[in-house]
Formats: structure tokens, C-alpha cells, sequence
């Protein structure tokens, strides 16, 4: 086989001259390349702006149920619990915060199997401005009320049970713009998503996978 | 409007004297349809006031938020005032879920299948 003598086609091997004395080859000291840390990955921040209608819900229902399967490291039963979570946020906006024809402001933050967070904010030109300590005074009668005795009114669900018992942190904000700021966060536990319901004749019961 | 259908027809062989009813629901319950679909479940019960029963079949039911939660408990207090029943069949898990976390399971039992709901009303 001819030697190959082009160094461009092979810069480590040295070239080889027959009768030559033999050149002493330098080995290189192997490099060990530092792997860099991880980058802490930026939470993904999503910001939708709807006009003041139910009728624009339902498509928010159905991103939010993709977006928490796809992006956020929460279970598929969480997708449907936030899902459920934003629909009542963004309901009592269009209901009581914002005046027909204008917008609400909702923000999803989703840090990567951590935590997801949920902004809501109407107008406060609704048909029912409560400030954020009404809010507050509100949710915490409801709370107490449903605690209490088994609730068998038409409304007043939403806040207290699906969104208070389904998120770690409900937080009312007095905005800027002069609106209601709902936020609420959800820390990701594994150990919650091995909760489900179960299809069995005691509807109370809960089976853990 | 999101899409819903809801269906209603008579239990084969309800028990003398009971009046069982079928509530078929398919699609998503939400604040752009329930009111106007709630009209029709109002309307049987002012047509049976007395011994009514009602199988809520949520096999197709995708989503139902507070406010057809409120209807179901109401729906729910009126009949069994009346000595009537209220029970669910064959809901998904999401649907369960949110029944379960508002309380409602607690007052109306859920059946894994429609066959388990009609022998419990049956009986």
C-alpha cells in the first residue's frame, strides 16, 4: 500500500520516507472536552388575547389540554384539570370583569416539569368590578361555606373547588390597566399524578396507581 | 356555540309506578350551550312530577364546566325530593374528576357502565 503522503488527507498520521529515520511521532495528550451544564431552560411564557365571549373558549380549552400534555411535563389528568381551571378563570372574566366587546388577557408560563402558571386579567368594566380584596373576602366565605355543609347551590364552584383545589397558589391582583388579575400556579408532584378516579360503584373512592 | 347533543328517551322496563328517563349527552357542556340545553331536562321534569328518575348517560360527554355542574346538583335536589333518582353512567375520568372535586359524587352515584346504572335505578 503507498504511504499516504499528503498530510492535508490525514494531519495526525506523520508522513513515512522509506530509509528515512524514523520520525518520532507525537501523540497528542487525548483532549477530555468539559460537558457544559445544562442551560437552565427558560420557562416558555404563552400570551392570548380574547375577545369578551364564551364563544371563544372552547378553543382555549382545547390548546390548554395540548399545550399541558405536550409542554409542561404535567400528566394527562392535569391537562383536563387545568383545562377546566382556565375555562372558569376566563369565564368569570368575560362574566363579570370585562364589558362586552372588550378583551381579557390570559398568560400561560409553563417551566418545563415544574410548575405551571395561569394569569387571567379582565378590563374591570365588567358588569361586576370586585377588587382584589373583595376577591379575596369572597373566595375565603365560599371556602368556608363549602367546608362546612354540602353545598347544593347553583353557582359558585368554580373558584373555590376546581380552581382553589386544583392549583397550590391563587393569588387576586389589583391591575394597572385597572382590571382583576387572577394568578394562579401549579407545582409539577409526581406523586399527585398517580391519583385518578376510578370507575367503581363508590364514587368517593380513589384508587392509587 | 360549542357542540352538545342531548337525547332523552324512556327506560325499557322501569318498575310500576317509576318513571326512568335516559339522558344521553354528547359533546361539551360549557357557558355557550348549557342554559338553553338545560331547558329540555326542566322540561321532563315538569312533565313527571312525581316519581321520576333520571340515568345521566355521560359516555360522550367531553367536558362540563361549574355552571352545568350547578344545573345537575339542581336537578339532582328537585327529584329526589320528590322520591325520584339521580345517577350517572359511564363518565370519563375527567368527568369524574371534576364531580369528585366540587363534591357531587357524594351525592350521586356514578356506574361504570349504563347496563350497572339502570339495575341500580331498577331496583
Amino acid at each position: 500500500m503507498e504511504p499516504n503522503l499528503d498530510p492535508n488527507q490525514n494531519p495526525v498520521a506523520p508522513a513515512s520516507v522509506p530509509g528515512a529515520a524514523p520520525v518520532p511521532q507525537v501523540v497528542p495528550e487525548p483532549q477530555v472536552e468539559e460537558t457544559p451544564e445544562p442551560a437552565p431552560q427558560k420557562p416558555t411564557e404563552i400570551k392570548i388575547v380574547i375577545p369578551t365571549h364564551a364563544y371563544f373558549i372552547s378553543g382555549i380549552r382545547d390548546f390548554v389540554v395540548n399545550l399541558t400534555k405536550n409542554l409542561t411535563g404535567f400528566s394527562e389528568q392535569w391537562a383536563y384539570r387545568f383545562q377546566a381551571v382556565v375555562d372558569e378563570l376566563c369565564n368569570n372574566a368575560i362574566e363579570h370583569g370585562s364589558r362586552p366587546g372588550e378583551m381579557i388577557h390570559l398568560t400561560l408560563i409553563s417551566d418545563k416539569n415544574k410548575s405551571l402558571e395561569v394569569l387571567v386579567e379582565d378590563t374591570g368594566t365588567g358588569k361586576e368590578k370586585h377588587s382584589a380584596a373583595q376577591m379575596q373576602a369572597l373566595l375565603n366565605d365560599r371556602k368556608q361555606m363549602m367546608a362546612t355543609q354540602q353545598y347544593l347551590g347553583f353557582r359558585g364552584r368554580g373558584l373555590p373547588k376546581i380552581v382553589g383545589e386544583w392549583t397550590d397558589e391563587l393569588v387576586f391582583e389589583d391591575a394597572e390597566s385597572g382590571g382583576l388579575r387572577v394568578r394562579v400556579k401549579k407545582y409539577l408532584r409526581k406523586e399527585e399524578d398517580k391519583v385518578s378516579s376510578a370507575k367503581t360503584n363508590d364514587p368517593t373512592h380513589l384508587v392509587l396507581k | 356555540m360549542t357542540q352538545v347533543q342531548i337525547t332523552i328517551e324512556d327506560m325499557a322496563g322501569a318498575p310500576a309506578g317509576k318513571t326512568v328517563k335516559i339522558v344521553h349527552v354528547v359533546g361539551q357542556l360549557d357557558e355557550t350551550n348549557v342554559d338553553e340545553e338545560a331547558k329540555n331536562i326542566y322540561q321532563v321534569l315538569e312533565a313527571v312530577p312525581q316519581g321520576l328518575s333520571l340515568i345521566f348517560d355521560f359516555s360522550g360527554l367531553e367536558y362540563m364546566n361549574s355552571k352545568s355542574i350547578g344545573y345537575l346538583t339542581d336537578w339532582y335536589s328537585k327529584i329526589s325530593g320528590t322520591g325520584g333518582q339521580v345517577v350517572i353512567a359511564a363518565a370519563r375520568d375527567n368527568i369524574l374528576d371534576i364531580l369528585q372535586v366540587v363534591g357531587l359524587t357524594q351525592l350521586i352515584n356514578s356506574y361504570a357502565t349504563l347496563e350497572e346504572a339502570k339495575l341500580a335505578v331498577s331496583q
